[in-house]
């Protein structure tokens, strides 16, 4: 079992119990927090023996006096028969009112503690403690991986909402939470006599009840003793203690005065050092037990555990507290999600006698969707073909093709099911009439580490000997037409009418209300003035469109548009085909709007149904988040470098760029005035400071400037300053301007031993490519 | 679970076998106030004439962690390896009793003996000596008031 299994079995199941211990402790954490106000402290070296004689001057009948943790002086006494317990100020001795020693009903408490159960309750509460301890480590261990080490702890948290919930929750109370489960052990551990705190057995003392004579010369000072022996001796005043001369309040405990009706009593005072007993008449201490280190370590985690005399500590303790309920529930749709993604391959054919083998790797279940679009293909083209997990990766007699489907967890790290089939590949040998084993790669270029794990396997594979039907293939953002031209590959390869329809489950979609369109149009097939790369009728608009208005209940039921940023992507369902298309929002759920800049493809079924749209006309679509290329809020200087249609995300992050941070576009056109999109509202926000400068230009006419790398190389020494000053980088456009960016970036940075690739692992730099 | 009852034999045996003929039987009951709070911590021990420690007739509440808050009792019979064996149970909740059976020596009675019940519980203030009934035939069956946590402690000779 892996720690990825230990943290998801313990957490749903003893979760529940840490839930419950959890909020209890939260509420629990009034009572230090409440007495931290209740009243004054000692000053600073105020010796115990003058605290003892301003008591005895204003309560009578004391009998103990206790130092709370939370600084509080409380004084027991009797009034005749009547017990008493007040608050004392140390200063001048004044009784301040009655003591109460909890604000909270005693239920609470012993719900935390034992659950109400009695001492079987204790067991499972201890219990409890142990599995959080070992959800905490696991929780840490699972962090590391995802995170990609220590160094890269703090980087931003990518994936659904309740897994950021529980990432970043998890990385700011997890070591408060294995510290509160840890102390909880210690003091379940001494409460349920598995340590002994005590320094054995006290000792056997007494007062020495002296003679009357011996005391006649101090018979002056009976007026100012307090605790005269019922003999009518006379007992030493507590300012003449040494023992309590010469201890201070701030490590007093309690210290608890000799009774009135037995002669022969001591004092007895516990300091956080250990305890003492003091002969009542001649003040000599009588026996010394110092703390023993059990009992300090206890002691310490009662502070850690309780935020006793530590009102801060205990309001963070609380907080920590009630995390766990936010952990728990997002632990819980976390694996709810990850249950319905769970792989369920229909039409499985035994493994001895398939032909087709195929294996999945799978981090969030996607990837079995693509494996089974596959399965179903060569399926209905005849194949017998069984599908598993990588880590059952094998081959028998009857294979003849296999493949591995592969997707990438975190820092180039395998999906954690698969965490040992690496190894397990490594050990196999390919035999004497080696089967082709075809990789394709899953993944997100957004990621440092871009289907690393698929290139591993890939490396290995050919290490080992196998043959490939096709080389590796690195599948984008799960995108249905990458994985369809991969199939039109491999239909070649094996000879054989193959098509791959991949229908990945979409999203609910909303309909959108197109409001207003900015029409480019594009070529006009008079050639002319940079005419010849143009294309009839290949026109660009910008489209902006309205969302339905939503209650709060859909909301909260999870229906309606989600919201969004400008970068992240809109997926539009064209009727007629479940694959949908994505773009990237030019603008924010702030915006009021939904604005996508859209260009006809030759032939391209969603654009040609978006270009056909008129204003009032519905479209199908849903939100996908793009986190690794939204722009975080910042001052530091950030670099926007766009061409054609990928200037729409940037337009979007300068259109909310109220901060005034210093944004740098750089923008890539072929002609002035056919597609300098998003034109004058750029135009107008260099004017209000939202956008400090602009480089444009345009590969096709004139003195245009080239393409928008030209301008990088020509811009090197702005761009090193800005680098140099923290600058954010986004890159929006096709795949070739993309790398060709990537590339003249690396020139410029070059000197200052910098490159794209050490940027991107700093999440300074991010592409958006289409 | 409040009400344990127990019949001491272990120790009267330690006092020696003859005296068995001459013992008598000791039942002492505890009523609790409703003090509001979680359930008590009782040592009910005997001293003999000069206060000094003799035996624990019964200790309710069995963690080791707080027997310190029974702290006369603590102190007194610290030389005694032996105070809990076989006289040790649960902690008695408010409000209810605890009644405790003890075979005590005929020459117990009425010799400067006491009856001693230190009490304590959780967050409230200790009670050592909470309640002090000498062991006389005068007293038994006569109720008497402890300090904080007793309502009234009975014995009966029989």
């Amino acid at each position: 079992m892996g720690w990825k299994a230990i943290h998801r079995w313990l957490g749903l199941t003893i979760g529940t119990l840490a839930v419950v211990l959890g909020i209890s402790g939260a509420i629990l954490a009034v009572d230090p927090v409440q007495q931290a106000w209740q009243a004054p402290a000692a000053p600073d070296g105020l010796p115990v023996a003058t605290l003892v004689e301003r008591v005895t001057r204003t309560v009578t009948g004391a009998e103990e006096i206790r130092h709370l943790p939370s600084g509080a002086i409380v004084v027991f006494s009797f009034d005749g028969d009547q017990p008493q317990a007040s608050y004392v100020d140390p200063a001048d001795g004044r009784v301040l009112g009655a003591w109460q020693p909890s604000a909270l009903p005693r239920w609470v408490k012993n719900l935390h503690r034992s659950l109400l159960l009695g001492d079987a309750g204790r067991w499972v509460a201890a219990g409890t403690a142990l599995a959080m301890g070992l959800i905490c480590v696991s929780a840490l261990v699972l962090l590391l991986r995802r995170m990609g080490g220590w160094q890269r702890l703090a980087a931003r948290v990518r994936g659904s909402l309740a897994q950021r919930i529980h990432v970043v929750a998890g990385r700011v109370v997890l070591a408060v939470l294995c510290l509160s489960s840890l102390t909880a052990l210690t003091m379940s551990a001494s409460t349920l006599g598995l340590v002994a705190l005590d320094a054995g057995p006290e000792p056997d003392v007494a007062s020495a009840v002296p003679a009357v004579s011996a005391l006649s010369g101090l018979s002056a000072l009976s007026a100012l003793s307090a605790a005269n022996g019922p003999t009518g001796q006379m007992a030493l005043p507590s300012a003449q203690l040494v023992l309590l001369k010469s201890l201070t309040v701030q490590d007093l405990r309690k210290l608890n005065f000799p009774a009135a009706a037995d002669p022969k009593d001591t004092w007895k005072v516990a300091t956080r050092q250990g305890q003492g007993w003091i002969d009542r008449y001649s003040g000599q201490t009588l026996a010394w037990q110092d703390a023993t280190l059990a009992q300090r370590i206890d002691d310490w985690a009662l502070v850690l555990h309780t935020g006793e005399g530590a009102w801060l500590w205990a309001v963070v303790l609380a907080l920590v507290g009630a995390s766990v309920l936010l952990f728990w529930l997002s632990g819980v749709v976390m694996w709810w999600q990850a249950r319905r993604l769970a792989p369920h391959i229909t039409g499985n054919c035994p493994l001895a006698q398939a032909d087709v083998l195929i294996f999945v790797a799978s981090e969030g279940g996607s990837t079995w969707g693509f494996a089974q679009t596959l399965q179903d293909a060569l399926s209905q083209g005849g194949h017998r073909v069984h599908t598993s997990a990588l880590e059952e990766f094998q081959t028998l007699a009857a294979t003849q093709q296999v493949f591995v489907l592969a997707a990438t967890y975190g820092e180039g790290q395998a999906p954690a099911h698969a965490s040992h089939a690496l190894e397990i590949i490594a050990r196999l040998s390919p035999g004497a009439t080696p089967v082709p084993v075809t990789v394709l790669g899953f993944g997100d270029r957004q990621f440092p580490a871009f289907c690393a794990f698929a290139q591993a396997l890939e490396k290995t594979l050919r290490g080992q000997g196998w043959p490939a039907l096709l080389p590796l293939e690195c599948i984008h953002q799960q995108s249905g037409q990458q994985f369809a031209r991969w199939g039109e590959a491999l239909a070649q390869a094996l000879g054989e009418g193959l098509v791959l329809a991949h229908v990945p489950r979409v999203p609910t979609t909303t309909a959108l209300t197109l409001s207003v369109r900015q029409d480019y149009p594009g070529a006009d097939g008079k050639g002319g003035k940079g005419g010849k790369g143009w294309q009839r009728g290949q026109t660009t608009a910008i489209l902006r469109f309205t969302w339905p208005a939503q209650g709060l209940a859909a909301r909260l039921r999870g229906h309606g548009l989600a919201h969004f940023d400008a970068g992240d992507l809109v997926g539009i369902v064209t009727p007629g085909s479940a694959v949908p298309r994505f773009y990237s929002l030019a603008s924010g759920w702030q915006d009021g709007f939904l604005e996508i800049c859209v260009r006809q493809t030759p032939g391209g079924l969603c654009s040609t149904h978006l270009m056909g749209l008129q204003p009032g006309d519905f479209v199908a679509a849903f939100i996908r988040t793009n986190p690794g290329f939204a722009l975080p809020r910042t001052r530091r200087p950030v670099v926007l470098i766009g061409a054609g249609t990928g200037v729409a995300p940037l337009a979007g992050f300068i259109r909310r760029n109220d901060r005034h941070s210093p944004m740098h576009l750089y923008f890539g056109g072929r002609d002035p005035a056919r597609d300098f999109f998003f034109g004058p509202e750029i135009q107008r926000w260099l004017g209000e400071g939202r956008l400090a400068t602009l480089q444009t230009v345009f590969s096709r006419v004139p003195d245009g400037g080239g393409y928008v790398q030209d301008a990088l190389r020509r811009d090197a020494e702005r761009l090193r300053d800005w680098v140099t000053q923290g600058a954010i980088v986004r890159v929006c456009g096709g795949r070739a301007m993309a790398q060709g960016v990537a590339e003249a970036l690396d020139v410029v940075l070059a000197p200052l031993q910098l490159s794209v690739s050490q940027l991107k692992a700093k999440e300074r730099y991010a592409e958006d490519v289409f | 679970m409040s009400k344990p009852l127990l019949t001491l034999l272990a120790a009267a045996c330690a006092l020696a076998l003859p005296a068995l003929a001459h013992s008598r039987q000791v039942t002492l009951t505890a009523q609790l106030k409703n003090y509001g709070g979680d359930g008590a911590y009782l040592a009910a021990y005997l001293t003999d004439a000069k206060g000094a420690y003799v035996r624990t007739l019964w200790v309710a509440g069995g963690k080791a962690k707080y027997h310190k808050h029974l702290s006369d009792w603590s102190r007194l019979s610290a030389g005694d390896a032996k105070r809990l064996d076989g006289v040790s149970g649960a902690s008695v909740g408010a409000g209810r009793a605890l009644k405790v059976r003890a075979e005590l020596a005929d020459a117990l009675i009425d010799a400067g003996y006491e009856i001693r019940i230190d009490a304590a519980a959780e967050d409230m203030r200790d009670s050592p000596s909470e309640i002090r009934v000498p062991l006389s035939a005068a007293n038994a069956g006569k109720p008497q008031a402890g300090k904080q946590y007793i309502q009234s402690l009975t014995f009966q000779l029989e």
